[in-house]
């Protein structure tokens, strides 16, 4: 269905938005790798231009009534169909915007922490591909369109988090981020397959309309929790989670973008585009919120024991997409879709405050970074409280508000235990959080503050000044985003009519505010406190500080999966139907022909002129047949 | 015209049998290349003797043409035996048999 209207703005400036990206990575490859300002122009610009293009089309469809759709027939055959094009809708619009500011920020900011890098270009060629690949995802108009770019942006997060390939790290851990997240596609992908046997198309619209009601309840439940499968590798959910971590050997924009901000949240974005489809089967949204809740209480333990600061930072994202998942599995979709937004805009913010420190202390050890004076770099260190409280829900900034919905969601379940977890993972939060920053806030006396005097910072001055000022606008959105909590909600909600909220409860707020003081305080006991060991109660027990660092041995065991049952049965048997059946197959094949070779050879002379004598004799004996 | 045709190809016959009988009983790899230079000429002969027959020019300019084919193959046989020759050290066809 073609728009009507001889020049259509929301259709230029949807293919504006998702279409510029990609001409600037052709481009960058193309032509100018050889001039990294040049290169990081062209990728500015064509981000700028769909930054742009996403706040017109939020701006003009504010009050949008219902979907609009463009499409074209992509492949037809038989009774399946399937059709390329945009699907715009409040989810996709405001994903598309919060996905276009963090990645112009990210790139402005990069200006600063990459300069002088050799692969400028190349960071920049990167950065534009993951901005097409992540701005199409957004506004695909069917699952399959989706999961092309959900699995381009794998690459691009392949080719970001290995970016410095020279570290053996950080190569391994692209590849790991790589095959862990391929492991979740696999199931999304035969969850594709099974709508699209009984569906016959995969429009989202459809799969959402009433259409889907058709399926029988077994098909919906398997269906969705194969897509769950895709979700739980790109959120980095249980158990899939341990790419995550590692994946911040990267640089620490791309650990901003694309593996706190955006990336990682597409999965949760997947589920929300599906929501009433998930909502269809009650035993899927279980699972969900099963999963989702085991990964935000595990993740946020690994984060109580962590020095590294992106490593904490990693942790808290992998535990707040748990928060997500359990807020939209809850039933409550603007719960969900709220604290994505918050959560993009804090959760960039910490990492791009980590940034600086790591920029000017080279190193991310946090002790270290407190030792060296961390908190004299003003700006950062406010924006780091900001960004902290924000994730620990503290009121008046913007994580309060979210999280507040998830918990009420929470809260209407008949099951206590669920909402008991939420609390408790608020707990956790605000103690890691707030644990980080005392220890980058108030050092440890006895060690002199080395490495950072006023003249490596006038050093780092002009890249410092073009870091610091994405900061204080993600900060100014941390603050003040909380309050269009009503306005989004009624946005959200607009055209599917639903009413949103949960119902009210009243000791909620209470309980958490003082869960969160708690844990705040125990922090301060902990770390903050003038004189504090800087030891955790959690390290203390060696046990389970021994099971956090560990990671809860998940990798672990999936390195002794590998080892004992991967290599020595699936590649044994492997190996050996290679050498036996395979290779002697071919090897026999090449053997008989050999043979057959010789046998006829005892035909041949080899002489030359015994041929001649042949041929002559044959052509006179033809002679005579023909001519006398 | 005296001489009739039939002795004509008479011998054109003879000199391609005495082409043949030196490329197929000789062992030697020049040799071959005469004898197949030898059975080309009586072959010019036959042409020759036809064109007059019938009073026609194709025969002649057939003739010409069998003429620089022969020269060009003979450059390009000899070349060919002298390579052999080198990697070999033999002119015997009877040596060269690797295929076999």
């Amino acid at each position: 269905m073609t728009a009507a209207g001889p020049i259509d703005t929301t259709l230029v400036a949807a293919i504006l938005a998702t279409g510029m990206p990609f001409a600037a990575f052709v481009g960058i490859l193309l032509l100018t790798r050889g001039w990294p300002r040049l290169s990081a122009g062209l990728s500015m610009v064509a981000i700028s231009v769909s930054l742009l293009s996403a706040g017109f089309l939020l701006v003009k469809h504010w009050s949008l009534a219902r979907p609009i759709e463009y499409s074209a027939l992509w492949v037809a055959g038989g009774d399946i169909s399937i059709r390329f094009g945009f699907l715009i809708d409040p989810l996709s619009l405001l994903m598309l915007l919060v996905v276009a500011v963090i990645c112009f920020l990210v790139q402005v900011y990069s200006l600063g922490y990459m300069a002088g890098d050799a692969g400028f270009s190349r960071y920049y060629a990167f950065m534009s591909l993951f901005a097409w690949a992540m701005t199409n995802l957004t506004l695909a108009h069917t699952l399959l369109q989706l999961y092309i770019f959900w699995e381009l942006v794998g690459l691009a997060s392949y080719l970001l988090i290995g970016f410095w390939y020279e570290k053996f790290s950080a190569s391994e851990a692209g590849k790991k981020a790589f095959v862990m997240t391929r492991c979740g596609d696999v199931a999304f992908f035969l969850g594709l397959l099974l709508i699209l046997l009984h569906l016959g198309n995969l429009n989202i619209t459809e799969l959402n309309g009433p259409a889907a009601g058709r399926l029988s309840p077994a098909v919906v439940t398997a269906g969705a929790l194969l897509i769950f499968g895709g979700i739980i590798g790109k959120s980095a959910q249980f158990p899939l989670l341990t790419w995550l971590p590692d994946a911040m050997e990267g640089p620490t924009p791309v650990s901003a973008l694309l593996h706190s901000a955006t990336m990682v949240a597409a999965g949760v974005y997947l589920f929300a585009r599906l929501f009433p489809f998930f909502s269809l089967s009650p035993t899927a949204l279980g699972v969900c919120l099963a999963v989702g809740t085991l990964s935000m209480l595990i993740a946020s333990t690994m984060a109580m024991v962590s020095r590294d600061i992106k490593q904490v930072w990693a942790y808290s994202t992998i535990s707040q997409l748990g928060y997500m998942i359990m807020g939209l599995a809850a039933g409550n979709y603007v719960a969900g879709v709220f604290h994505l937004t918050t959560h993009a805009a804090f959760k960039a913010l910490l990492f791009l405050c980590s940034g600086v420190f790591i920029h000017a202390f080279h190193g991310n050890d946090m002790y270290a970074i407190g030792r060296q004076g961390g908190r004299r770099l003003r700006v950062p260190m406010v924006c780091l409280v900001i960004a902290a409280a924000a994730l620990s829900g503290i009121p008046p900034f913007s994580g309060f508000f979210s999280k507040e919905l998830i918990l009420g969601a929470l809260a209407d379940l008949p099951n206590p235990l669920w909402v008991a977890a939420g609390l408790l993972g608020a707990f956790l939060t605000t103690y890691y959080t707030f644990r980080l920053t005392f220890i980058i806030l108030f050092p440890a006396k006895g060690g002199p503050e080395t490495g950072y005097s006023e003249d490596t910072r006038h050093s780092h001055d002009s890249g410092y000044r073009v870091m610091v000022w994405p900061l204080m606008v993600l900060a100014g959105v941390t603050v003040f985003l909380g309050f269009g909590e009503g306005e989004i909600a009624r946005f959200l909600t607009a055209p599917t009519g639903a009413t949103a909220g949960p119902s009210h409860h009243a000791w909620l707020p209470y309980a958490a505010l003082s869960l969160c003081a708690a844990a705040l305080f125990l922090a301060w006991f902990e770390f903050g406190r003038r004189g504090a060991a800087q030891v955790g109660f959690v390290e203390r027990i060696a046990p389970l500080h021994a099971l956090f660092r560990n990671r809860w041995y998940i990798d672990r065991a999936y390195r002794w999966l590998l080892d004992h049952v991967v290599y020595r049965v699936f590649s044994r048997l492997c190996a050996r139907n290679d050498q036996k059946v395979i290779d002697g197959a071919v090897d026999g094949l090449g053997r008989a022909t050999a043979g057959a070779g010789g046998l006829l050879s005892i035909l041949h002379t080899g002489m030359v002129q015994y041929r001649l004598i042949v041929v002559f004799v044959s052509v006179a004996f033809m002679a005579l047949y023909f001519f006398v | 015209m005296d001489i009739p045709f039939g002795y004509v190809l008479a011998l054109a016959g003879i000199v391609v049998v005495l082409g043949m009988v030196c490329a197929v009983a000789r062992r030697n790899l020049i040799m071959i290349l005469l004898g197949v230079e030898v059975m080309l000429n009586g072959a010019a002969i036959a042409f020759i003797g036809a064109a007059l027959r019938w009073q026609q020019l194709e025969g002649q300019a057939f003739v010409l043409f069998i003429i620089a084919i022969a020269a060009a193959e003979v450059s390009l046989g000899l070349a060919l035996i002298v390579h052999l020759y080198h990697h070999t050290g033999s002119l015997n066809p009877e040596d060269y048999k690797v295929l076999k």
